[in-house]
């Protein structure tokens, strides 16, 4: 490895080091606009000169375009070098407007600092400035075109980093222009990144703008619950609100970037509309008052009922935290649950997948980008967990291969091999692409398990014909490479092929390749509640319960089945058989509005909370703020009533965990810090595989990965032959398959004003063929006939999907609750046109 | 998440759309055509437009942003309506030393427009060229792409008028 000196250090770096990066470690930061660690160097800016005064190069060169050899003694504080950097800054502001006060780039504006720490100070240049036209880019990102410095990495991050080409670089020279070719919406979910990375004030967040400053906000470490990677992210309050959410860096899971669902997903915390007071029977109570009239109402049941006609059901989005104390209760109490998740097969594929989640097999986002081949299943990643598909487009950059299996219309940003099959087929598929990607030798030396699941195991033959030559390449391909992921969805796949994934990558290990497997769940905290998931009763015994007599009253803990559960008439009539329910969530759900008794809990950002992502990783977000109303809501746009208090206004609201201590337990709540610290404690002693968790800022950056794998022998002997009679009998009828959208369906982004007006509005897809079979044009309206009345909605034609399937999103614009069980399937005839 | 354009008023006749599909289907990446595609629209229709930026994506499978980056980036294509001819001065270093200037200011006087404008009677355009490769000719003009030099004010008076006679 070679060394170099700058400035009297010497280090010592990898082969390929830029010169601007070795500084970097030596914790020297020259300056930079085009070069991002991300991006890599295009030479762009000429900013990050420094002096070589010995080895291979001499003289003033850009460090961010150097590689570091041996020999080479480097300055960045020469004087030749510093005036070269300062008049650089100087021509980069001769067209620059002067204006930094009204620009809401200013205070964390890179080239606002370079032009202070550069030294040019005066201005000389008397002439013209030039000026550009902004372009309307949508919701998201405001355009300023004037304050452009011409770096590119605008482009660089949406066309090669992202792959999305309505954004780029036009014109030449002097007029360089970067924009889209017309006003309108960027079609990219990664656009906030642009405000995160123009350093300067071309893009900014639009929703909210002008704000404030950076240095007004109160900035801290956050994280993304708006699907289940768990990205890095800062949140910025101020004046008692989260008005703005960034990117943090993590280098295991998000990179430097995130999506805009999880930038913009976090306004259901500062809605006008979200509870903040407790309620009885829908009246404004104080909290004591609620939490009186909720233990009173739970002791006289389970006097009157005994403890188990009570019944809890929390979920995937809250923190362990509550997750935990919900189970603690349920334990102690003798009430039944807590249940986490709204059917019970869901429920068993994410526990499958957590207990298969061999330590050695799970792989980081980060770990995924420097895959060769990806193979994905049952998933469809820029909906369900966007940053997935960026990570896959980097593997897809470094030449890896990626291959889905999935019956929905996938769209990725880059090149892919898609296999549209039904979901009963997708485990045959998954079979025969890695049956035909290992070495049989390898397998036979592997050992007994590892060769007779392959000999069982289906062949390519299964393939149909239609897809025989696509299959065959995707096989040799998946041969070739040696680092190897399975991506698994849990939510369209049958209930075995999460566990078919965890084998199928096993059987990838036996034939000597470096295997990566990588879950995606259903929400943000689902590998929490699935390990405190053990025989408890699932919502539909819950249900069940309720419709026979036996549960009386339903605790709802951070979970609207309204919105989830997939049988609304069913969850209609045992919430009116309740005699009590009780609901703690942060806001304004359906089921809010059913409630006895309402708790208003606090969200991640007032709360704080523990989260475990897809890959067993154990994060945590301190507090942003210290909640309540905020000035802007009380103020009503003025100045805040000007009363005499000692609370803050609308702090009534705490911590789910708390409240829920506080409604079996009693009144007296010990403060926060204590109440986690002995939450805590409590999940060590009580739930394997989790360790003493240490408090929130010891936690290291990437927090600490989690395994529950249960050492279940590898291979599990498959019915094959059931697999294969599985679409016997299918081909009249259509699989109902309810998918996410990157916008709409996520519960808690959808709301967020700023991303509403990204949603597209709901529609059906299917194939073409059988859209044609049932006479239906792309764009009509069909009535499609579910178990409890119909659901209207446009038809998409796809030539990507499978046949034989409806997909259906999971939007809040659409009544699809009308399913009693899955998998769902509807005849031709229970598909309908409606004449308009 | 590739856009279809849908235009309302397709420009591109017929014949030539289909000819342009046949040539970009004959090669192994299509986008290398890119230039020659949009040539091609323009020599039809002696510029390139917003709407057939947005056909020549759609027949080489590109966006059309893409399409503009390539069209604004090059001297040759006219992304406004240009006059019947138009006259590239060029204004790099041997034709500069040559008297470029002169050349220019001359041009403008006489036609009554500025680099980048076309005269009210559509008969001439005056845009900039860097460096043509007849350095030996400086200092030298193109006009409808061909090269006119070494140019004297008389010279180029006299193949001002032809051009008006035979217009
Ligand atoms: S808009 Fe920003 S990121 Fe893009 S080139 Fe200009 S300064 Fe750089
Ligand atoms: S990919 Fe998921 S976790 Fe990451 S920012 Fe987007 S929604 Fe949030
Ligand atoms: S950072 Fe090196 S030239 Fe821009
Ligand atoms: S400088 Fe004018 S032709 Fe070369």
């Amino acid at each position: 490895m070679p060394k170099i000196i700058i400035d009297n250090h010497e280090i010592e770096v990898p082969e390929g080091t830029k010169v601007i990066e070795a500084a970097e470690q030596l914790g020297i930061m020259i300056p930079r606009f085009c070069y991002h660690p991300a991006l890599g160097s295009v030479g762009a800016c000429r900013v990050c000169a420094v002096k070589f005064l010995e080895g291979p190069f001499k003289g003033v060169q850009m460090s961010c375009m150097i590689d570091v050899k041996d020999g080479m003694i480097v300055s960045t504080t020469d004087e030749e070098a510093v005036e070269f950097r300062q008049y650089v800054i100087e021509w980069l502001m001769l067209n620059h407007p002067h204006d930094c006060p009204v620009c809401d780039e200013g205070g964390h504006c890179l080239l606002q600092d370079m032009t202070i720490s550069g030294g040019h100070g005066m201005r000389r240049y008397l002439g013209l400035k030039r000026t550009y036209r902004d372009q309307y880019l949508g919701p998201l990102v405001q355009h300023e075109m004037n304050r452009c410095i011409h770096c590119y990495r605008c482009s660089r991050f949406y066309q090669e980093f992202a792959g999305y080409f309505d954004l780029g670089v036009m014109q030449s020279a002097n007029r360089t222009y970067f924009g889209r070719f017309k006003d309108g919406i960027l079609e990219s979910p990664f656009t906030g990144n642009l405000s995160d990375i123009c350093p300067t004030g071309v893009y900014t967040d639009r929703p909210s703008r002008f704000f404030g400053r950076r240095w007004d906000y109160q900035r801290s470490p956050s994280l993304c619950i708006n699907c289940s990677l768990g990205c890095h992210t800062t949140a910025s309050a101020r004046y008692r609100e989260v008005v703005r959410q960034e990117a943090r860096y993590s280098e295991a899971v998000n990179g430097y970037f995130i999506c805009d669902r999880g930038r913009h997903g976090f306004h259901y915390a500062r809605n006008e509309t979200r509870p903040r007071r407790a309620l009885i029977e829908g009246r404004e109570v104080s909290t004591e008052e609620a939490i009186r009239a909720a233990r009173e109402k739970l002791a006289e049941l389970v006097k009157s009922a005994g403890p188990d006609s009570i019944a809890c059901l929390g979920s995937g989005r809250s923190g362990l935290e509550t997750q935990a104390m919900l189970k603690q209760l349920c334990q102690e109490k003798g009430w039944q649950g807590p249940s986490y998740f709204m059917d019970k097969s869901l429920a068993g594929k994410v526990k499958t997948a957590v207990s298969r989640l061999d330590p050695e097999l799970a792989v980081s986002l980060h770990q995924l980008e420097g895959s060769d081949a990806i193979i994905v299943v049952g998933a469809d990643p820029i909906n369900e967990a966007p940053m997935l598909a960026l990570a896959m487009r980097q593997a897809q950059r470094h030449g890896g291969k990626i291959a889905v299996v999935d019956p929905r219309p996938i769209f990725l940003p880059f090149d892919f091999t898609h296999l549209p099959v039904r979901p009963d087929e997708i485990n045959l598929y998954l079979s025969a692409l890695i049956k035909g990607a290992v070495d049989p030798q390898l397998i036979a030396e592997a050992g007994k398990g590892a060769a007779e699941f392959y000999q069982v195991s289906p062949s390519l033959e299964i393939v149909a014909d239609s897809l025989q030559e696509k299959a065959s390449i995707l096989a040799q391909e998946l041969r070739a490479g040696q680092k190897v992921v399975i991506v698994c969805g849990t939510q369209i796949v049958r209930e075995t092929t999460p566990a078919l994934a965890a084998d199928h990558a096993q059987l990838l290990r036996a034939a000597k390749k470096q295997v990566g497997l990588f879950y995606l769940l259903p929400q943000a905290n689902s590998f929490g509640a699935s390990l405190l998931t053990g025989d408890e009763v699932s919502f539909s015994e819950i249900l069940e319960g309720i419709e026979d007599g036996r549960v009386k009253s339903l605790i709802l803990a951070e979970n609207d089945p309204f919105y989830n559960f997939h049988d609304r008439q069913r969850l209609d009539l045992a919430i009116e058989k309740l005699d009590l329910l009780v609901v703690l969530d942060y806001f304004e759900s359906a089921a809010v509005k059913k409630a006895q008794v309402f708790l208003p809990t606090s969200t991640l950002y007032e709360g704080g909370g523990i989260f475990i992502n897809q890959e067993g990783r154990l994060q945590a977000a301190p507090k942003a703020y210290l909640g309540g109303i905020s000035i802007a809501q009380i103020g009503g746009g003025n100045h805040p009533p000007r009363v005499y208090g000692r609370d803050i206004p609308g702090g009534e609201v705490r911590a789910a965990h708390q409240f829920l201590t506080q409604i079996s337990n009693g009144d007296q709540i010990e403060d926060d810090d204590h109440t986690q610290r002995s939450l805590l404690r409590w999940i060590a002693d009580n739930i394997t595989p989790l360790p003493e968790i240490p408090p929130f800022d010891e936690l290291a950056e990437n927090g600490m990965r989690i395994s529950s794998s249960d050492n279940t022998p590898p291979y599990f002997a498959v019915k094959w032959q059931e697999e294969k009679d599985k679409g016997n009998g299918l081909e009249d009828s259509l699989e109902i398959i309810l998918t996410d959208w990157t916008f709409g369906t996520e519960e808690l982004s959808s709301f967020s004003p700023p991303l509403r007006k990204l949603e597209r509005s709901p529609c059906a897809s299917m194939h073409t063929k059988d859209a044609a079979r049932l006479g239906l044009d792309h764009g009509d309206k069909v009535k499609i006939k579910l178990d409890e009345g119909d659901v209207e909605v446009d038809v998409c034609a796809e030539e990507n999907m499978a046949s034989g399937a409806i997909v259906l999103p999971r939007h809040r614009l659409l009544e699809w609750q009308k399913i009693k069980s899955f998998p769902k399937f509807v005849s031709y005839e229970d598909v309908k046109k409606v004449s308009t | 998440m590739k856009c279809n354009v849908d235009l309302t008023y397709a420009m591109i006749p017929k014949e030539l759309k289909e000819l342009l599909a046949r040539q970009i289907a004959g090669i192994e990446h299509p986008r290398e055509l890119v230039v020659d595609v949009m040539f091609a629209v323009q020599d039809h229709y002696g510029y390139l437009s917003d709407e057939a930026v947005e056909e020549v994506a759609e027949l080489l499978d590109m966006s059309p942003l893409e399409v503009e980056q390539l069209a604004t980036f090059y001297t040759f294509i006219y992304r406004e309506p240009v006059g019947k001819y138009v006259i590239h001065v060029c204004d790099s270093v041997i034709c500069w030393m040559e008297g470029h200037e002169s050349l220019l200011d001359h041009l403008s006087g006489k036609l009554g427009i500025n680099l980048g404008e076309t005269t009210s009677d559509g008969m001439f355009s005056l845009l900039p060229v860097c460096c043509i490769g007849y350095c030996d000719r400086a200092p030298a003009i193109l006009i409808n792409k061909k090269v006119y030099g070494p140019l004297t004010i008389e010279k180029l008076n006299d193949i001002l008028e032809r051009l008006r006679a035979e217009a």
